[in-house]
């Protein structure tokens, strides 16, 4: 195949085994002819071709997924151990015994809509309905962590305004006051609605009662400040959607388990009244 | 490895050609972090490592990517590098990883790691596109700092959350002061990245558009 040059000044191209010593267009001399190179006629050579695009879109494509299947995979198990972890850790610090052992101080169970504890449900299946809480309340399933000194971690699950938000409700053994309470979230606005998972807010919480002379009322984050010191707390400026969503989260969880709250108080209050009957019969005495 | 050309892609991004007042790139996510001075922070600390490493990647495969479909081999790379990043966070720093959940999906979307890939890296080596990827990262982290800073101390009168104006300053304690509740708001940090633009081009007059 005969070679090709091309002219630097006039871009004449001539073919031949060497440049012309002068060019027939504008007539500068051999110097200024360059070999122009055949080009490579592959199937892969042009970078824009449509079957370049195709064959490098689908080779990417593969590598990232098996990338990304890879790591999934072989993360899986470590990612899951810190999440259960951290679960725990969350139910032990809304009862402020981060120091404690889950496994000796907390003893979990799943209640049916009558309060009724569901026998032979293994530990892991309760954290598996943690993970779904929003799916265990709809099916009737609700799971309740309690301690050792008669205090009870109730999970709850709801909307903030970007996406769910979620926490555990420590009540004392009177099932009627906020011992501790952890909230978290996936992505409320940091700096505003993310402040429910700071401890500043969450320390608000503590003391506060969730039942009014028997009646459930729950606990409210109060757009422009708690009025009643019982049953409300402060809510977050510029966290409003935020502060609603966490009402309504406390409100619909907890009444989930108004018959385990109910019966457990009744138990306290006979407790109590047995207590100071005998009180009463010492001081008698 | 450091000539000053080299010098100058790090320290660039810093004033004259700093990716948030000058180039005007990831201002949604200067608005959307910067009420606090941590999580302002963080976001500045990942996006650098995300600019860095995907200007690496997509410089070494700069001759072989088609230019037709670059910007979508652009996303996946970018995308694939952060889920990545997460994944492993997710499995050996957890604590970190939940810190920088809500800044996942801000991270893949920022225009700096794009604009500084099709801009830089598919037209240089790798080395030089990792100290500009480094650079806008140090360029961008330096006004959401200033941003964050005013932000914080008179939105919520805190400093990296510890208390630096006095509670008893405060009207409801018997004070006369009160925080500014428009700081804790996106529109106001706008307003401050506004204010830096102007200062900056009052200094620099060969930046000032005719």
């Amino acid at each position: 195949m005969a070679k090709k040059f091309k002219c630097n000044v006039c871009g004449y191209i001539h073919e031949g085994d060497a440049a012309p010593a002068k060019c027939p267009v504008c007539g500068v001399p051999a110097s200024e002819f360059t070999e122009v190179k055949s080009e490579k006629k592959g199937f892969l050579s042009d970078t824009n071709s449509n079957a370049y695009i195709v064959v490098y879109s689908t080779v990417m494509v593969i590598v990232v997924a098996t990338l990304l299947a890879l790591a999934s995979l072989s993360l899986h198990d470590r990612q899951y151990n810190n999440q259960l972890n951290e679960k725990k850790q969350a139910i032990l610090t809304s009862l402020s015994a981060s120091d404690k052992n889950y496994d000796e101080f907390i003893s979990a169970q799943v209640l049916d809509a009558e309060g009724k504890a569901i026998e032979g449900v293994k530990d892991a299946e309760i954290f598996e309905l943690l993970s779904k809480l929003p799916d265990a309340f709809e099916a009737g399933k609700f799971p309740v962590f309690k301690a050792q000194d008669g205090r009870v971690v109730i999970p709850v699950t709801g909307t903030g305004l970007w996406g769910p938000v979620w926490g555990y409700v420590a009540l004392e053994s009177d099932m009627n006051t906020i011992a501790g309470i952890v909230l978290d979230h996936q992505g409320e606005t940091p700096g505003l609605g993310a402040e429910i998972a700071t401890p500043k807010v969450q320390a608000t919480f503590v003391g506060k009662k969730i039942f009014d002379n028997g009646q459930f009322v729950s606990v409210k984050m109060m757009k422009g400040g708690a009025t009643n010191p019982e049953h409300e707390v402060d809510a977050i400026t510029g966290g409003t959607k935020t502060s609603d969503g966490v009402n309504n989260m406390l409100s619909n969880s907890l009444r989930n388990y108004l018959p385990m709250l109910q019966a457990k108080a009744e138990v306290a209050v006979e407790q109590n009244a047995e207590l100071s009957n005998e009180e009463n019969v010492k001081d008698n005495e | 490895m450091f000539s000053a050309k080299n010098l100058k892609y790090l320290t660039g991004p810093f004033s004259a050609n700093n990716p948030v007042i000058v180039q005007i790139l990831g201002i949604c996510s200067a608005l959307a972090v910067t009420v606090k001075l941590e999580p302002a922070i963080v976001m500045a600390l990942s996006v650098m490592v995300v600019t860095a490493f995907s200007n690496v990647v997509m410089s070494l495969l700069r001759n072989g990517v088609p230019s037709r479909i670059r910007i979508i081999v652009q996303l996946v790379v970018i995308a694939a590098l952060v889920i990545l990043v997460d994944q492993v966070l997710k499995a050996f720093a957890y604590d970190v990883s939940k810190q920088l959940s809500v800044y996942v999906g801000l991270i893949i979307t920022n225009c700096i790691v794009m604009g500084r890939v099709e801009a830089f890296a598919l037209g240089n080596k790798p080395w030089p596109a990792f100290l500009d990827g480094i650079g806008n990262g140090l360029g961008y982290g330096l006004i959401l700092v200033i941003v964050a800073f005013f932000r914080e101390l008179l939105g919520s009168g805190t400093l990296f959350g510890l208390r630096v104006i006095p509670e008893s300053w405060y009207i409801a304690n018997g004070g006369f002061y009160s925080n500014c509740g428009l700081m804790l708001f996106p529109p106001m940090a706008l307003i401050i990245v506004g204010c830096i633009i102007w200062i900056h081009r009052s200094r620099n007059k060969d930046l000032q558009e005719k």
